[in-house]
């Protein structure tokens, strides 16, 4: 293939619940009409991450128990992440992945676990009850429907970084509260989202092909790539 | 016997009575009115009992039905649950059908791992059987440690049982409990026991629970289990006390292998289900049931609801699957995939409450090693595809990603019968979820392709 994009699977081994790693499977299988190749690598406990070495990150959920353990790692990790973000990286948060590039979140025990602090967003426990159903939500700006899944305990509420990924039109949302889904930040979107995502919504797994592509070939135009249309999935 | 439960009995049992012999179904209806009457009836009608306990994520059923099998001939009398009827008020309901007998009698039940607590707060079983822990519908429990200890709270009431686990489940071996414990498990290859292997990366359950590392293995049987052992610490697989030490020949329809050096031939296939031959073998040596037994009845092949019949529609040859799972899935692929002619492949994939209404675990089954399954002469093994359910959507497009270029997608099941009738080859493999496994099997009663009931 003409193109390729390296993708970072950060903590694919122990963050790896509900399909998440669909996403993957999608961005492979859309970029083959992008002519494009998507190489992942597998980055876990006690390996370096290098912001530069990636095109794309993809960060997925997990159990508290994996989620704690996570968290003291990315310690070491939280500056490259950070400046990955910030150099308009093209970055993947599901479910705790997403919990865990904000400041913190509460586990259903009720401990605090610090996240990244790329983004600041944080995350509070509900007490015996889970979001969980399918979910729909729409981009205020592009007017983009995402479909979903979520099944999430957690409570998220954003920051001033990003603004959220859609408005909930149907199910909870970040919190349940505030009609606000995910995140959206530069080129880092956060969500709740399995199903998994980039599968359901191949607009989305599009657009951040296209971005990861103009990241690595900033003098090549990709306007074809942005005239694909695929078939809904679901 | 108290007023309350004295009532709770009669009312349960005429109503048990009225809706079979009048009506002729079964139903929770029966446990539920007893319930309602007497929250603790479980105490009264089940102190005249000694009480198997079976539950874990994958294998309940089909190893609760072997133990029953096993036992039989040394406990005629003993009572045991429908498959489905797993909660409490199927417990309740199992209770008050079985008639009063003045001798001790056995029970063996296989109990979902939220119902153990309800369970052991009024009766304490003599056993426990831990099958094994994976991610399953967790859309209703949340996580596999979670379910652990939803199993463990309702054991803690009981420390005199003895427990029977899997000792190649890292996590049966995670808390330490009073209770004498019996550990079984596969050991095929002794000599690799210096290899040092890692589990692939889309595996539930791999971190060390003692110092949180990611364990290692010296043999991996499939998904986590296997001869663990953490590298960073003294976490290990305990010493199995039964185990099987050698697989002799592995079909869809059969598998041939040995358990502490003793051939046993099971008329079903599938490696996940000499597992569950293995938990009620184990069962079998805590009575003390002698080898010869064991072999005759697992060589008896009265097939379970669900998993693997094989129906005859004129000339072909349908094996039904059930899957629900990425680990059961895996599994039952590999069983297909051990025929060794080419196939037709049915999917059907549903979301209702039994099947988890959450369809992403498609994605964590491995479609890509099914799709492109190759024959020893290098023929594709998958000749044709067809794809249904309510969520056929959703299962093209999984098949898609994973490479399959022709399919055939029917969202009618009476339409899938016609595929079938004039599919490409003899060997037709249908793999269904729960709901859309009885729906199939409705339309298949409804052409007269089956009839006779499902245990």
């Amino acid at each position: 293939m003409k193109y390729s994009l390296k993708i970072a699977h950060l903590y694919g081994d122990l963050m790896n619940t509900y399909g998440d790693i669909g996403n993957i499977y999608a961005l492979q299988y859309y970029g083959k009409f992008m002519d494009t190749e998507i190489i992942p690598q597998l980055i876990s406990l006690n390996d370096t991450f290098n912001a530069d070495d990636f095109d794309l990150v993809l960060f997925g959920g997990g159990q508290d128990f994996e989620q704690k353990v996570v968290s003291k790692d990315l310690l070491k990790k939280s500056s490259q992440i950070t400046k990955f973000i910030e150099n308009n990286g093209v970055f993947l948060g599901v479910c705790g992945g997403f919990q865990l590039i904000g400041k913190y979140y509460v586990t259903a025990e009720g401990e605090k676990v610090m996240g990244s602090g790329s983004l600041d967003h944080y995350t509070l426990n509900q007490n015996e009850n889970r979001f969980i159903g399918n979910t729909i939500i729409e981009d205020p700006i592009t007017h983009n429907k995402y479909h979903g899944f979520e099944n999430h305990q957690g409570m998220t509420f954003l920051g001033k970084k990003g603004t959220s990924l859609g408005k909930v039109l149907e199910g909870y949302g970040n919190n349940g509260k505030d009609k606000t889904e995910g995140v959206h930040y530069k080129n880092t979107y956060g969500t709740y989202f399995h199903g998994p995502i980039l599968t359901r919504n191949p607009k989305l797994a599009q657009e951040l092909l296209i971005q990861a592509l103009k990241n690595h070939y900033p003098n090549i135009d990709f306007n074809n790539f942005e005239k694909l249309s695929f078939p809904p999935t679901f | 016997m108290s007023f309350k439960s004295t009532l709770a009995t009669f009312a349960g049992k005429s109503s048990y009575w009225i809706l079979h012999n009048i009506f002729h179904r079964g139903s929770s209806l029966p446990g539920k009115i007893a319930l309602k009457i007497d929250p603790e009836i479980l105490k009264e009608i089940g102190k005249n009992y000694d009480v198997i306990v079976i539950t874990g994520t994958n294998g309940k059923t089909l190893t609760t039905a072997l133990t029953v099998r096993l036992l039989k001939n040394k406990y005629p009398e003993l009572i045991t649950n429908p498959s489905g009827s797993n909660m409490e008020q199927g417990i309740v309901g199992t209770f008050l059908k079985a008639s009063k007998k003045k001798q001790k009698n056995l029970a063996i039940l296989e109990i979902d791992e939220a119902n153990v607590i309800k369970i052991t707060r009024y009766i304490k079983p003599i056993l426990f059987v831990f099958t094994n822990i994976f991610r399953d519908q967790l859309d209703r429990y949340g996580e596999i440690y979670t379910t652990y200890k939803k199993i463990i709270d309702g054991v803690k009431l009981a420390p005199n049982a003895t427990i029977i686990a899997n000792g190649d489940e890292p996590i049966f071996n995670s808390v330490n409990l009073p209770n004498k414990i019996i550990y079984y498990g596969f050991h095929l290859h002794p000599e690799d026991d210096n290899k040092d292997l890692k589990a692939p990366i889309n595996t539930d359950g791999i971190l060390c629970p003692k110092c949180q590392h990611i364990i290692h293995y010296h043999e991996i049987i499939y998904a986590n289990l296997g001869n663990y052992f953490c590298p960073n610490c003294d976490f290990k697989r305990p010493k199995l006390n039964h185990f099987v030490n050698k697989l002799i020949q592995l079909t869809p329809k059969q598998s041939i292998f040995q358990i502490d050096n003793t051939d046993f031939t099971f008329n079903t296939g599938g490696l996940y289900n000499i597992y569950n031959v293995l938990a009620a073998y184990t069962v079998a040596k805590f009575f003390n049931i002698k080898d010869e037994i064991i072999k005759n009845i697992l060589l008896d092949d009265k097939k379970v609801f669900g998993r693997q019949e094989v129906i005859n529609i004129e000339d072909k040859k349908v094996t039904m699957m059930l899957i629900k799972n990425p680990v059961g899935f895996n599994q039952v692929v590999n069983t297909a995939l051990s025929d060794s002619k080419p196939f037709t492949l049915v999917t059907l994939l549903n979301a209702n409450y039994a099947d988890g209404i959450d369809t992403s675990w498609i994605w964590d089954g491995n479609f890509e090693m099914l799709v492109n399954a190759k024959l020893s002469n290098g023929q594709k093994q998958i000749k044709q595809t067809i794809l249904g359910g309510e969520r056929y959507k959703d299962i093209v497009f999984r098949f898609k990603v994973a490479g399959q270029k022709e399919i055939i997608e029917e969202p009618k099941l009476d339409k899938i019968i016609d595929l079938i009738k004039q599919a490409p080859t003899k060997n037709i493999y249908v793999f269904a979820t729960y709901t859309a496994t009885l729906q199939f099997r409705n339309i298949l009663s409804k052409y007269n392709y089956i009839t006779e009931g499902i245990e």
